[in-house]
């Protein structure tokens, strides 16, 4: 019978025909039940009571206290507070470092050279390894007779022997390179992933008409990889200014609170003196500019858009 | 003018252009790989020498000693095989559950016709997109005010605390949207011919789910599982803000307790940091393949 007829429109019978079956519907709300809660326990629950605790004093103990915008008001004199933002915008400093880094990497690594899955493994290693562990291995590395020092002497580049993470000057930049450092093997992938979907026949058109291979990377390859460049800001943009497990393992904060970051902030009121409220308040400004810079960096990135 | 070169000038002169730029390639993928490697292998030899100068930067370990590895697992109140156990336990019933929970989840939104359904995917989607930051703070509230941290007395009241603080730790990761979504693309494949001729011949759906949706989406479950793995073996920071017992910490949050607690030695620390690693490496060496692609769907999906 399949098959037998080409595509016949719907008879009136089929219109009236109920458009679900309670049956069906039944099951696929048992399929999805487990989950659903679980999202809603978790997921959508801290967005709507997060957002309630902002405007309230809460310790956990007793009940929250409606405060209105008192929280924010708080927020807007708090110097720490403020030094934190400022911390997590330079913070962005990574991203574009990161992402061009991370695009040459992928157009290398894009080249059949024998062995070339070794150095795609070998740049993968820190992606797959814990922030614990990583913040310790660059704590060591960063020690004033550590090798990084010893390196920047030799270069010429240090002085007096310290280490990075002691330096009020030096410390968040330190902390940045790791992140840059874990980060630059997973955007290579997602850029590697970009790269093999666009057609090879373009590139190699463009070739035979005689175009240089910059040409080629300009012209072609670089507006195909738009969408991917996209996402991938997006994601380190929303990423850097909530950055949170490298401060906490590798400096706690400081020195003199020279890697304080927002995020930061909200995790010492909230865990260290149990201010929920005033946490949830810090948090919900911190969401909201993240929300500010996603929305910058997609006007950016497809700025070109409708002109290419 | 132009100088005409004959054919096979030509060709050399294109082989030894690719020959040069394929050794600056090489040279700049040594550079990189050696600047992503040796923090790891520093660390590793650094664990392996039982004196000397101990943060020196250096290529080969000054002498050869188990001490620190012997350490770890003795001269200390931190449980290191205890903490390995609790990162199986967490890891296995984290990866398990929410592979299962995914997976059940993504079929009627694949495969199904019900109301709402559109709806609830974009719901759905929108949670992936808001953001989350009171998250650590409502959770670990929700944590609190459901008893999971309660300390239980009675018969079972072992047993009962360690369920109920495992619990703890892996129920808010338990609902994955990007699992749901990647198992959703995968189940969109499924030839819905398949699904109809299953259901004719009587099969109930979750017969479907296991026999026909299931196998049929396995590469795309098994990269998911990978990249669960290596997320819940490298979780610590929700584990390290819920008071709870030390011996029932992962070992990724345990291993900055060991930090703590051997402030006087940091190569066992750091032997410790090489044991915690090296099971995540062996998982990522085999399942290399099966991960990329995971993180690519992730995306593309």
């Amino acid at each position: 019978m399949i098959g037998s007829k080409p595509a016949a429109p719907p008879t009136t019978q089929e219109r009236t025909q109920p458009r679900f079956s309670l049956r069906t519907t039944l099951l696929a709300y048992a399929f999805l039940l487990p989950f659903l809660l679980l999202l809603g326990l978790y997921h959508t629950w801290p967005v709507l009571f997060g957002t309630y605790l902002a405007f309230t004093d809460y310790n956990i103990i007793s009940p929250p206290r409606f405060v209105g915008l008192h929280n924010f008001q708080l927020l807007l004199h708090d110097d720490q507070f403020w030094s934190g933002v400022v911390n997590s915008l330079k913070y962005l400093l990574v991203v574009p470092v990161l992402q061009l880094l991370s695009i040459g990497l992928a157009l290398l690594v894009n080249r059949p050279l024998p062995g070339i899955g070794f150095f795609r493994t070998a740049y993968y290693v820190p992606v797959v390894t814990s922030f614990a562990v990583v913040g310790l291995i660059w704590t060591w590395m960063y020690q004033q007779d550590g090798p990084v020092t010893f390196l920047l002497q030799h270069l010429g580049l240090m002085k007096d022997p310290h280490s990075l993470l002691n330096d009020p000057g030096s410390a968040l930049y330190a902390v940045m390179f790791v992140t840059l450092w874990k980060g630059i093997g997973y955007y290579m992938v997602l850029y590697l992933a970009g790269l093999q979907g666009i057609p090879k026949d373009h590139e190699e058109a463009a070739m035979i008409d005689g175009a240089s291979r910059w040409q080629v990377f300009w012209h072609i390859t670089l507006p195909a990889l738009r969408p991917t460049v996209l996402v991938c800001s997006l994601l380190s943009t929303i990423s850097a200014i909530k950055v949170f497990e490298e401060i906490y393992v590798m400096t706690q904060g400081g020195p003199v609170g020279s890697t304080y970051t927002a995020l930061f902030f909200t995790y010492s009121r909230a865990f260290q003196d149990f201010r929920y409220g005033y946490a949830a308040a810090a948090g919900l400004v911190i969401a909201v500019i993240s929300l500010i810079f996603g929305a910058v960096n997609f006007r950016l990135t497809r700025g070109g858009r409708s002109d290419a | 003018m132009t100088v005409q070169l004959s054919a096979a000038q030509m060709k050399r002169r294109r082989q030894t252009r690719t020959r040069l730029l394929n050794a600056l390639a090489y040279a700049v993928l040594i550079i990189i790989a050696l600047i992503t490697l040796y923090p790891f292998y520093w660390t590793f030899i650094t664990s392996l020498e039982s004196t000397g100068n101990i943060y020196d930067a250096k290529l080969l370990p000054a002498n050869l000693s188990a001490r620190n590895y012997a350490a770890v697992f003795t001269g200390t109140t931190v449980p290191f095989w205890r903490m390995a156990v609790n990162s199986l336990v967490i890891c296995t019933a984290g990866v398990s559950l929410t592979v299962l929970l995914a997976s059940l989840a993504a079929y009627p939104l694949a495969k199904m016709r019900f109301p709402g359904q559109n709806a609830l995917f974009v719901a759905i989607l929108t949670l992936m997109v808001l953001p989350n930051e009171a998250g650590l703070i409502v959770n670990y509230i929700t944590t609190v005010k459901l008893g999971l941290l309660q300390i239980h007395s009675g018969p079972l009241g072992a047993a009962l605390n360690m369920i109920s603080q495992y619990a703890a730790i892996v129920l808010p990761s338990l609902a994955s949207i990007v699992g749901l979504f990647l198992i959703r693309q995968a189940y969109m494949g499924v030839p819905t011919e398949l699904i109809e001729a299953a259901r004719i011949d009587g099969a109930k759906e979750l017969t479907i789910w296991r026999r026909v949706m299931l196998p049929l989406a396995l590469p795309t479950i098994v990269a998911f599982a990978i990249l669960e793995f290596v997320a819940f073996w490298n979780s610590f920071l929700w584990a390290r803000i819920l008071p709870i017992d030390e011996d029932m910490l992962p070992l990724s949050a345990g291993l900055l307790n060991l930090s703590g607690q051997f402030s006087t030695n940091s190569r066992a620390v750091m032997a410790g940091a090489v044991l915690t690693v090296l099971p995540i490496l062996v998982v990522f060496m085999f399942g290399q393949r099966y991960f990329m692609r995971g993180l690519e769907g992730a995306v593309k999906g």
